[in-house]
C-alpha cells in the first residue's frame, strides 16, 4: 500500500517535471524540446546528427551477391545491447531528405561485444529508391543513424528444439541467431537445443551467406540445414516438414521471409495442428490486410481501426475515403494549395495527382487531398 | 480599382497560361532537394547566431549602452527570418519533403504570438485559395481598413492611416487575434456555420497559451536570468518585437495592397479552372525588385507574385522564377505587379489615405 503510493506520487511528480520541461521549451525557443533548437547547430558541427537518433559509423561495405550486400556498422555508444532477431531502423539523408528503412541485424549479440560492431545485410530492390542507392551512397566512414534495436522475434532462452524458415533475405535474423548459439559458450543464457532450418531461394545462387551456414552445419551437430530451391521444390508445404523435420510438432517455430511466404507457412502449420503460441514470425511493416482482391489496394487508418478496400480504377483520393469512413480528416482548398490535410502515411505507394509522382514507399508526410492509393497504404489517421 | 472581369481572357487562353506556369514550376521542383535542403539549414543556423547572439548582448547594454542597440538589431533580424524566411515559408510546406520533424508544416512554430496552427488555418486556405476575394480574404484590410470601394465607408475610416499605424506595431497581435475575431469568439454574434476544425474552446485557449508562453519567454524568463540588468533585457525585447513587427507588416501590406492590385468578387471565383485561378493570384499580388538579402528577409514575399502562384515550392527560387513569369504575363496581356519597395511602400500609403474619404474626388484631392 505504502509502497504503491509512493510510486505514484513519484509518477506524478516525473510527469509533472516532464510537462512543465515541454512547456518550457515550447516558451523559450518554439519547440517541443531543447534540442530542436540546436540541432542545426551541432549539425553544423557533425553532420546528420539527431538528437532522436543514434549517430553511427560505416565501417566496410561488403558484396554478398549479386543483388544483396552488407553494412558493417560501428553504431555510436549510446546504442544499448541488442537481442538475436531484433531490428534497428536506418535512417540516412538522400537528396536532402531523411530517409528511414527498418533492416534486421545479421550479426550476432555476441559478435557486438567483442567487435563494437554490428551488420546489417540489404537485398536491392530493383525498383526502389533507398536500396539500390545506399550501396553506391555509402563507403568507410560514412554517417548513418540507427535506432535502437527492436522487435519481439528474438532468440529464445528455452531449450525447446527449433524449426526456422526462412525465404530470401529473411535469412538475415536467423543468421544473428545461430550466429549467437555457435559462439555462446555460456549454454545457462542460450541452451544448446536441436535446430533445424529450411532456407527457401529463387535460384540456387540465391543462398545468402551460404558457406558460412554449410561451415557453422559442419561445427556444431546441433544444427541441420536444407538449402531447398523453391523454384523447383516450391515453398514450404506438408511433404517438406514430413521430409525435413518429421519431429517439428515438438519444436518451436520461427518464419522469416516475404510476407506472401509467411502466410502460406503459417497456414500450412495451422493445418498440420501446430499452437498459435509454437509459431513466431515478423512482418516487415503491418502484416499484410487479408481478403485482398487482386488489383485492389486497401487503406488501413491505423488510429480510427478502420479499413477499406478500393478498386483497382479507384479515383478516390485519400482525403474523400477518410472523410467516407469518419475519420474526421482536416481539411481545406482540397487542391493541394494549402498542406491543411497532411497525414503521416506510415506505408504504402500514393499518386500524387498534382505533381504526377509516385511516393516512396516509406514513412513520409502526404497531402490527403491530392494522393491516391496505389496497393496497400496505412495511415496515421 | 476593382477589377470587373472584363479583361480576363478566354478561359481556352488561360489554359495554355496555366500550362507554361506549371512548366516554370516543374522545372524548379523536378531539382529541388540537397540546395534546398542546405539552404533553409544555413538560414535556420544564421537566425540561432543572431539570437543567441543577441541576447546575450542586450543585457550587456548595462555596462555599454551600444551593445543593447546591437542586441536588438541582432535579436530583430533573428525573429524576421524566423517568422519569414523560415517559419512563413516552412508552414506553407516548402520543405515538408525533407522528412525533418523540425522544418515541417505541420509541428513548426514560431517565434511570434499567433497560434501558428491557427495562421495556417486561416492563412494558407482563406488567404491563399481566396486571395482578395472581397468578404472571403479577410486578410484584404483585416476588418480594420478600407482598401477599395467594394467596402461601403464608415466615419471610422477617417482616421484609418493611424489604425493602421496601430496595427503595424501591434502587428503579431493581429496575427494571433485573425481567426479569433473570424469566429466572433470574444465579440459579435458566433457564425452559424463555421469551418472550424477545433472547438470554439480549444481556439480561445490556444490563443491565450501561445500570447501567455511569448510573453513570458520575452518578459518574464530572460529578463528574471539577467536580474541585475532586467530593464534593458525588457525594453530590448519589446523593441526587437516592435521592429520585427513594423517589418512583417509593411512587407505584407505591400503584397497585396499597392496601387494597382485587383480585388475580386465572391462570384469571380466560382467554378475556377487553374488558369483562371492564376489569373486572380497574378491580379491579386504584388512584387518588390531587391537584393538577395532583402528578399531573404522579407521571406521572398517580395516575389508576393510568385509566391501566390507556387506557395508550396522552395521561395529561394521565386526571384529567378518571377523574371519567367513576367514574361509569360506579358506574352497573355496579364498585368504584373513589380516596383521598387519605396515606391510600392507610398503607393499602399497613397490607398489607405484615399479610401479613408467616401468618394474618389476627395480622394484624389487628399493624396495628390
Amino acid at each position: 500500500m505504502n509502497s504503491n503510493a509512493s510510486y505514484n506520487s513519484n509518477s506524478i511528480i516525473s510527469n509533472a517535471l516532464s510537462k512543465s520541461w515541454t512547456w518550457l521549451a515550447s516558451s523559450i525557443v518554439n519547440k517541443p524540446n531543447f534540442s530542436g533548437y540546436f540541432e542545426p547547430l551541432i549539425q553544423w558541427a557533425l553532420p546528420q546528427w539527431r538528437a532522436d537518433l543514434i549517430r553511427s559509423k560505416i565501417t566496410t561495405v561488403r558484396i554478398e551477391s549479386p543483388d544483396m550486400y552488407s553494412l558493417v556498422i560501428k553504431p555510436g555508444s549510446d546504442f544499448n545491447h541488442f537481442l538475436a532477431g531484433q531490428y534497428v531502423e536506418l535512417t540516412v539523408v538522400k537528396d536532402g531528405a531523411w530517409m528511414s528503412r527498418y533492416f534486421s541485424i545479421s550479426s550476432s549479440p555476441a559478435y557486438f561485444k567483442k567487435t563494437g560492431l554490428i551488420e546489417i545485410s540489404i537485398r536491392i530492390q530493383e525498383k526502389g529508391r533507398i536500396t539500390p542507392w545506399l550501396i553506391s551512397a555509402l563507403s568507410k566512414g560514412s554517417i548513418v543513424n540507427l535506432t535502437q534495436a527492436q522487435g519481439e522475434f528474438v532468440l529464445p532462452r528455452a531449450q525447446k528444439p527449433l524449426l526456422m524458415i526462412a525465404g530470401g533475405s529473411g535469412i538475415t535474423p536467423i543468421r544473428s541467431m545461430l550466429q549467437q548459439l555457435a559462439s555462446t559458450k555460456d549454454t545457462s543464457q542460450y541452451p544448446q537445443r536441436e535446430v533445424t532450418l529450411l532456407f527457401y531461394a529463387r535460384s540456387a545462387d540465391h543462398f545468402l551467406f551460404e558457406k558460412e551456414l554449410a561451415a557453422t552445419q559442419e561445427n556444431n551437430t546441433w544444427l541441420t540445414v536444407h538449402f531447398i530451391n523453391s523454384e523447383t521444390d516450391g515453398f514450404f508445404n506438408k511433404e517438406h516438414l514430413n521430409k525435413y523435420c518429421p519431429l517439428a510438432l515438438n519444436y518451436q517455430v520461427y518464419i522469416c521471409g516475404p510476407s506472401p511466404m509467411i502466410l502460406s507457412a503459417r497456414k500450412e502449420l495451422i493445418n498440420a495442428h501446430f499452437s498459435d503460441q509454437q509459431v513466431n514470425y515478423e512482418f516487415f511493416g503491418p502484416e499484410p490486410m487479408d481478403n485482398v482482391e487482386t488489383g485492389a489496394a486497401n487503406v488501413l487508418f491505423s488510429k480510427a481501426h478502420k479499413q477499406i478496400s478500393v478498386s483497382e480504377n479507384n479515383i478516390k483520393t485519400l482525403l474523400e475515403l477518410a472523410e467516407e469512413q469518419n475519420t474526421n480528416p482536416v481539411s481545406g482548398c482540397r487542391m493541394g494549395v494549402c498542406h491543411q490535410c497532411i497525414c503521416q502515411k506510415k506505408s504504402g505507394i500514393v499518386f500524387n495527382q498534382k505533381t504526377k509522382k509516385y511516393s516512396d514507399t516509406g514513412q513520409q508526410e502526404i497531402q490527403l487531398c491530392i494522393s491516391v492509393p496505389v496497393g496497400d497504404v496505412v495511415l496515421d489517421l | 480599382m476593382t477589377t470587373s472581369f472584363s479583361a480576363r481572357p478566354d478561359s481556352a487562353i488561360l489554359d495554355k497560361f496555366a500550362e507554361q506556369l506549371n512548366t516554370v514550376r516543374e522545372n524548379v521542383m523536378a531539382n529541388v532537394g540537397e540546395a534546398e535542403a542546405k539552404h533553409i539549414r544555413k538560414i535556420i543556423r544564421i537566425q540561432r547566431a543572431n539570437e543567441i547572439i543577441g541576447r546575450i548582448c542586450i543585457p550587456l547594454g548595462f555596462f555599454n549602452p551600444t551593445l543593447w542597440i546591437v542586441g536588438v538589431l541582432l535579436l530583430a533580424v533573428s525573429k524576421i527570418l524566423d517568422n519569414m524566411e523560415i517559419g512563413h515559408n516552412v508552414m506553407h510546406g516548402q520543405y515538408d519533403w525533407m522528412n525533418d520533424k523540425h522544418i515541417n508544416s505541420r509541428s513548426f512554430d514560431w517565434d511570434n504570438a499567433g497560434d501558428s496552427n491557427s495562421w495556417k488555418r486561416y492563412h494558407n486556405h482563406e488567404h491563399h485559395t481566396y486571395t482578395n476575394v472581397i468578404g472571403k480574404d479577410r486578410d484584404f484590410g483585416y476588418g480594420l481598413l478600407r482598401l477599395s470601394d467594394d467596402t461601403r465607408w464608415k466615419p471610422k475610416n477617417v482616421w484609418q492611416f493611424f489604425t493602421y499605424m496601430a496595427l503595424a506595431v501591434f502587428f503579431e497581435f493581429g496575427i494571433a487575434y485573425h481567426e479569433v475575431a473570424g469566429e466572433r469568439v470574444f465579440i459579435g454574434k458566433r457564425k452559424k456555420k463555421s469551418s472550424l476544425p477545433i472547438s470554439i474552446q480549444k481556439l480561445r485557449s490556444d490563443f491565450f497559451s501561445k500570447i501567455g508562453r511569448q510573453f513570458f519567454k520575452d518578459y518574464v524568463f530572460y529578463p528574471l536570468i539577467c536580474f541585475p540588468a532586467f530593464l534593458y533585457v525588457i525594453s530590448g525585447n519589446l523593441a526587437a518585437n516592435l521592429i520585427r513587427n513594423l517589418w512583417t507588416n509593411t512587407i505584407i501590406f505591400c503584397g497585396h495592397f499597392t496601387e494597382d492590385i485587383h480585388t475580386f468578387k465572391a462570384s469571380d471565383c466560382k467554378d475556377e479552372t487553374q488558369g483562371q485561378w492564376y489569373y486572380r493570384q497574378v491580379l491579386g499580388s504584388s512584387n518588390l525588385e531587391g537584393r538577395k538579402w532583402f528578399h531573404i528577409l522579407t521571406g521572398h514575399l517580395s516575389c508576393q507574385v510568385e509566391h501566390h502562384l507556387f506557395p508550396d515550392v522552395p521561395a529561394q527560387h521565386y526571384p529567378a522564377m518571377a523574371k519567367e513569369v513576367e514574361k509569360i504575363c506579358a506574352q497573355y496581356n496579364v498585368p504584373y505587379n513589380t516596383g521598387p519597395f519605396a515606391k510600392q511602400l507610398f503607393t499602399v500609403w497613397q490607398r489607405i489615405i484615399k479610401y479613408s474619404f467616401p468618394t474618389v474626388k476627395q480622394a484624389s484631392a487628399v493624396s495628390a
